[in-house]
């Protein structure tokens, strides 16, 4: 839920930052319409391009996925010994176990 | 899969690699997005010069702080060093900005 409305917050920072783009190109033309090169950007423009900046880093930063805790203790301390010492390679089936079986046919007949 | 570090008491710390190479992978993925945009307003906002490597550290001490606000007030558990975190890779994205902020400068201002 809150992922989402981060990565929403991102689109929309994005989609700011090139509409402040369109409207800087657009004053830039109008400057040289006016034949005076030398003008700056409006405030507006810049502040708008810093919040988009600003709202584009927040949900970027927070989209990218959760910290994990470098402790190396924290991962094993929810695990039990039989999960450790649990090996499957070393799985046994073919033991005497068998011959405890009520359908086992291998053995001594009686 | 483990690497130690001896604290200045003497004290063995063990860190997990797989948690520890997954944080650096996430923040290099911040870091570079976050150059990438920030080159973008740079360029768009027509900086020139050194205004624009300003902007570039502001950008950069910026994304720090996001970074702390995101680990919360026990960034110890998932950082070493929280200064690392600021100069670790700070002259890479620096490339990344520069590309961002002459493409976007050359879009907007020059043509």
């Amino acid at each position: 839920m809150s992922r989402n409305l981060y990565r929403n917050l991102t689109i929309l920072g994005l989609l700011s930052l090139f509409h402040t783009a369109y409207s800087a190109a657009k004053h830039r033309s109008y400057l040289r319409l006016k034949e005076q090169e030398n003008g700056t950007l409006p405030l507006d423009i810049i502040l708008q391009a810093v919040i988009s900046l600003i709202i584009a880093m927040i949900g970027i930063v927070n989209t990218s996925g959760e910290f994990k805790e470098i402790s190396a203790t924290k991962n094993l301390e929810r695990k039990s010994w039989e999960t450790l010492r649990n090996v499957p390679s070393f799985y046994v089936f073919n033991h005497r176990g068998k011959a405890l079986s009520p359908f086992y046919e291998g053995g001594i007949s009686n | 899969m483990v690497k130690t570090k001896i604290s200045k008491s003497g004290e063995i710390t063990a860190y997990s690699e797989v948690a520890f190479r997954n944080n650096n992978a996430l923040i290099e993925f911040c870091r570079t997005s976050a150059c990438a945009l920030s080159g973008c307003t740079a360029g768009i906002m027509g900086l020139t010069g050194l205004q624009g490597f300003a902007f570039y550290f502001c950008a950069v001490l910026g994304l720090w702080c996001l970074l702390l606000l995101k680990a919360g007030p026990s960034w110890e558990k998932y950082f070493v060093n929280r200064i690392h975190l600021l100069t670790n890779g700070f002259f890479g994205g620096l490339f990344t900005y520069v590309l961002f902020w002459t493409f976007l400068f050359g879009m907007v201002h020059v043509y």
